[in-house]
C-alpha cells in the first residue's frame, strides 16, 4: 500500500488527512473494501438490497473513491445474472454490454433448438474478439458479457484468466483492461439467451450506476471545496468570506445537488422499466456527465494549486469524473437517446411521466 | 435512498398524492376548453405577463386559485404538491395566469398565516373565487436587494395608520384590487425589527399609480405613489414589527415554485414544433436532451421543496438553489434554442410563431434571474447555508 511522503521523508499533509488505501488500487484495497469485517469498508451491498440503497451505496462508493467494481457489481452485474437465470458469483463482478464480437455457436448443428430465454441442447459458443476498457478485470471473479449471437441477444460469462488481458486505465487510474478472446469456448451452462429488452436494460443499468458514482464524486468535490475555502486564510479572511468565491461555491454546490437529483428520480422507475426508466435514467446519464465539467472546474479553481497536486485528495473525485462522464454513454448518447422522441406535444407528458 | 454522509443539503422524498394523476388530466382538459376559447396561448413569462380576469375566475370555479386554503375559506383545502400539478400544468401550457398569481401564491397563504380572523374571513373567499386580486409592495428606489432599508413610513393615527412613500416594480398594481405594503413603523435600532406589513386597497384615495413600462414596452410594473394613505387599524397584516419575519417567512414559496423555471419553458415547444419539419441534425438533438435532463433535474429539485414545504419545514436555502438553476435555465434556453435553430428574433411577427416568442422571451430574459431575490444574493444564502450545516 502506498503512503504518501515527499521526497525528504517529512509530510506536507498528516498522512491522515485522507485515506490512502483509495489512492492507488491494488489487490489489498480491494479486498479491503469488499471484505465487510474491514472498519472503514463500504461493503458490496447484500444482494436483497432495493435500487434504491444500490444507488445509495454507489454513491458512497464515488464519494470515497472506493478502488474497487462495487457498482458495477451491485447495480449491473448482479441483477443482469439474476434476470438471465445464471448464478452469481461471489466477489467483484464486471460487465461488457454489446462488444464487437464475433459469435457463432460452438456445434452449428444443435444450435436451432434452444428458444428464446431457455438453455438450447448445447448453446456453447466459439467467441472472438476483443472486449475493450473492461472495468475492473482484472480484479473481477467473473465478467458478464451482453451480446449478439447468430440465434439473437445472449448473455455469457467467463473469468478474466481466460482471456489474454492487456492493463489499461482511465483518468484516475482505475483499471480499465482490454480482454482478447481468441477464440473462446462459453461452455453453454454459461450462456443465457436473452431478450433484447434485457440487452437494453443493461445499458441503463451501467448508465445510471456510474451517474450514481458521478454523483457521489461531486458532492465529494462540494465537501472538500467548503472545507478548503473555510480553511484556507488569504488577505486576512477565509476565502469563503470572498463574494467571488462564493459566487463560484454556490454554483458548484447547485450542480452537485442537480446531479444528485437526477440520479434520485431514476431508482423507481429503473425497477418498473419502460418508457419512465429510459427518460429517467437517460436524464440522469446526460445530466451527470454534463454536470461534470461545472464541477470540476469550480472545485479546481477555488482549490488553487494544491488542488491540482497528489498532495490534496481533490483529483480523486475530479479524475474519476473526468473519466465516468465518458463511460457508459457520455451526454452526448444521451441526449440523442433522450431527445430523439420528443415531440412538441410529448414533451411535457414526458417529463411528468415521475413522479 | 440515504447515504451514510448525509448530503449537506438535503431534499426530501417525493411522493404525490393519489390524487395528483387524476388532477393533472382535469387540468389538461380544462386547459384544452381554454385554448379552443382562444386563451391560452403557449406564451412565455405568462405569469408575469397573461393578465386574463375571465381565465382566473374560471380556473377558480374548478377550486384552482388559492386551492390550499381551507375549505372554511372558500379554498379546496388541498395540499402544496397538488397546487403543485396545477400550476406546473398552467405555466407549461403558458396560460395567462398573472391576475391571480400573487393572491394564490403569497397573499393567500400570508393572510392565513398572519391575518385576522376578520381578514380571513373577507379576503380568502374572494381570493379564491378569483375575484380578488393582490400585487406586492416591497421594494423601492433604494431598497432592491437590500429590502430591509425600505424608507416607505406608515404614521399611526386615531384608527390605523398613514402610509407615505413610493413603491417600485409593483406588478400590476393598475388593474390589481390591493399590494401588501412593507413599511417602516418604528425607527429601532435594528433595521428588521420596525417593519410591519399593511393591506393597501388600491383604489384608496391617496394611492397614485405611475406606468413603469418594461424595455418591450409592456406596462406590466408600476410606482406606487403612497402619499398619505389612511390605511384602517384592521389591515394591519400580522403583528406591527415583525414585517421582517413575515416576509422572509414567505420566500421558500416564493423562490421554488415552477416559475422559476418553466418561464420560457413554451419557447422550447416552439423548437420542437420548428424541429419537425426536418429531420433534426445532432446538434440540436444533443441541445435539446441537454435541456430536457436539466430541465427535468430542476423539476425534482423544486418539487423536492414543495414537499418539504408541504411537510411544514421552511426550506429557504433549498428554495434559493432552485431559483438560481431554474433561472439561470430559462435564459440558457432562450439562447440555445436561437443558437441551434437560427432565427432573428422579431417582435413584428405574427403572435405565437417562432420569431415573434423568442423575441418576447429574450425580451424578458434579463428579469428572470433578477425578480424574487437577485441571483447572487440568493448565492450568499446557499453557501451560508452549507456552512451552517457542518
Amino acid at each position: 500500500m502506498n503512503t504518501h511522503t515527499i521526497d525528504t521523508g517529512t509530510p506536507v499533509i498528516p498522512a491522515d488527512a485522507y485515506d490512502t488505501t483509495v489512492f492507488y488500487a491494488d489487490a489489498d484495497a480491494i479486498a479491503t473494501v469488499t471484505n465487510t469485517t474491514a472498519p472503514d469498508a463500504v461493503a458490496l451491498p447484500c444482494q436483497d438490497a432495493s435500487t434504491a440503497e444500490l444507488l445509495a451505496a454507489a454513491q458512497e462508493a464515488g464519494h470515497r473513491a472506493v478502488p474497487a467494481p462495487l457498482a458495477e457489481t451491485a447495480l449491473v452485474a448482479r441483477p443482469l445474472l439474476r434476470r438471465a437465470g445464471l448464478p452469481v458469483p461471489d466477489g467483484p463482478l464486471s460487465y461488457a454490454i454489446a462488444p464487437e464480437l464475433t459469435i457463432r455457436y460452438a456445434h452449428p448443428a444443435a444450435s436451432p433448438v434452444g428458444s428464446a430465454g431457455c438453455l438450447g441442447h448445447d448453446d456453447s459458443l466459439l467467441v472472438t474478439g476483443t472486449l475493450r476498457r473492461v472495468p475492473w478485470a482484472r480484479a473481477a471473479t467473473a465478467v458478464v458479457v451482453l451480446a449478439t449471437a447468430p440465434s439473437g441477444p445472449v448473455l455469457f460469462t467467463l473469468t478474466p484468466d481466460q482471456a489474454i488481458l492487456t492493463p489499461g486505465g482511465n483518468l484516475a487510474e482505475e483499471p480499465r483492461d482490454d480482454l482478447h478472446l481468441a477464440p473462446l469456448e462459453i461452455p453453454a451452462a454459461q450462456v443465457r439467451r436473452i431478450s433484447p429488452e434485457l440487452l437494453d436494460e443493461a445499458r441503463l443499468r451501467a448508465a445510471l450506476a456510474r451517474s450514481a458514482l458521478i454523483a457521489g464524486a461531486a458532492e465529494r468535490c462540494v465537501d472538500l471545496t467548503v472545507a478548503h475555502t473555510t480553511a484556507r486564510t488569504q488577505f486576512g479572511r477565509p476565502l469563503s468570506r470572498f463574494q467571488a468565491v462564493k459566487q463560484e461555491e454556490a454554483r458548484l454546490i447547485e450542480e452537485a445537488a442537480l446531479v444528485r437529483a437526477a440520479v434520485h428520480a431514476a431508482a423507481a422507475p429503473l425497477d418498473t422499466g419502460g418508457a419512465a426508466a429510459h427518460f429517467t435514467v437517460a436524464a440522469a446519464k446526460t445530466q451527470a456527465s454534463a454536470s461534470a465539467a461545472e464541477v470540476t472546474r469550480i472545485a479546481h479553481q477555488l482549490h488553487g494549486a494544491i488542488g491540482i497536486t497528489r498532495l490534496n485528495p481533490l483529483h480523486l473525485a475530479t479524475t474519476r469524473l473526468w473519466s465516468w462522464r465518458d463511460e457508459d454513454g457520455d451526454e452526448t448518447y444521451w441526449a440523442h437517446r433522450l431527445a430523439r422522441p420528443l415531440t412538441a406535444t410529448a414533451l411535457w407528458p414526458t417529463l411528468t411521466t415521475t413522479p | 435512498m440515504s447515504p451514510s454522509t448525509p448530503s449537506p443539503i438535503a431534499f426530501p422524498d417525493i411522493v404525490l398524492p393519489e390524487s395528483a394523476r387524476r388532477l393533472r388530466a382535469e387540468v389538461r382538459a380544462f386547459l384544452d376548453e381554454e385554448r379552443a376559447r382562444g386563451t391560452v396561448l403557449g406564451r412565455p413569462d405568462s405569469w408575469l405577463a397573461g393578465w386574463d380576469d375571465g381565465f382566473s375566475r374560471r380556473l377558480a370555479e374548478r377550486g384552482w386559485v388559492g386551492m390550499a386554503l381551507p375549505t372554511e375559506y372558500g379554498g379546496a383545502g388541498r395540499g402544496f404538491l397538488e397546487r403543485y400539478v396545477v400550476i406546473e400544468e398552467l405555466l407549461a401550457a403558458g396560460a395567462p395566469v398573472s391576475a391571480h398569481w400573487v393572491s394564490d401564491r403569497q397573499a393567500g397563504p400570508s393572510i392565513l398565516q398572519h391575518g385576522t380572523e376578520e381578514q380571513r374571513r373577507f379576503f380568502l373567499p374572494e381570493i379564491a373565487a378569483g375575484q380578488c386580486f393582490f400585487s406586492i409592495g416591497m421594494s423601492e428606489k433604494s431598497s432592491g436587494s437590500d429590502l430591509a432599508s425600505v424608507s416607505t413610513r406608515a404614521q399611526r393615527t386615531t384608527d390605523g395608520w398613514r402610509l407615505t412613500g413610493t413603491k417600485m416594480w409593483t406588478g400590476g398594481a393598475h388593474v390589481n384590487d390591493y399590494a401588501i405594503v412593507l413599511a417602516r413603523t418604528d425607527d429601532a435600532e435594528d433595521r428588521h425589527a420596525g417593519l410591519s406589513q399593511f393591506i393597501v386597497d388600491l383604489r384608496a384615495p391617496g394611492v397614485r399609480v405611475e406606468p413603469i413600462h418594461l424595455m418591450s414596452g409592456e406596462h406590466r410594473f408600476n410606482a406606487v405613489h403612497l402619499e398619505g394613505v389612511d390605511v384602517p387599524d384592521g389591515m394591519l397584516l400580522g403583528q406591527q414589527g415583525d414585517g421582517w419575519k413575515q416576509v422572509t417567512g414567505e420566500l421558500a414559496f416564493e423562490r421554488s415554485g415552477p416559475e422559476r423555471y418553466l418561464s420560457t419553458f413554451p419557447l422550447l415547444i416552439s423548437l420542437l414544433r420548428e424541429l419537425e419539419q426536418r429531420p433534426p441534425t445532432a446538434e440540436q438533438l444533443t441541445q435539446v436532451g441537454v435541456l430536457t435532463a436539466r430541465l427535468h433535474s430542476i423539476r425534482r429539485l423544486s418539487l423536492g421543496v414543495a414537499a418539504a414545504l408541504d411537510a411544514g419545514s421552511a426550506p429557504d436555502t433549498q428554495a434559493a438553489l432552485v431559483k438560481d438553476l431554474g433561472t439561470r435555465l430559462e435564459g440558457t434556453l432562450t439562447d440555445t434554442v436561437r443558437s441551434i435553430l437560427p432565427t432573428p428574433a422579431d417582435p413584428h411577427a405574427t403572435p405565437g410563431t417562432h420569431p415573434e416568442l423568442l423575441a418576447f422571451a429574450l425580451l424578458h430574459s434579463p428579469g428572470y434571474t433578477l425578480r424574487g431575490g437577485t441571483n447572487e444574493i440568493l448565492r450568499g444564502i446557499i453557501t451560508r447555508g452549507l456552512e451552517q450545516r457542518r
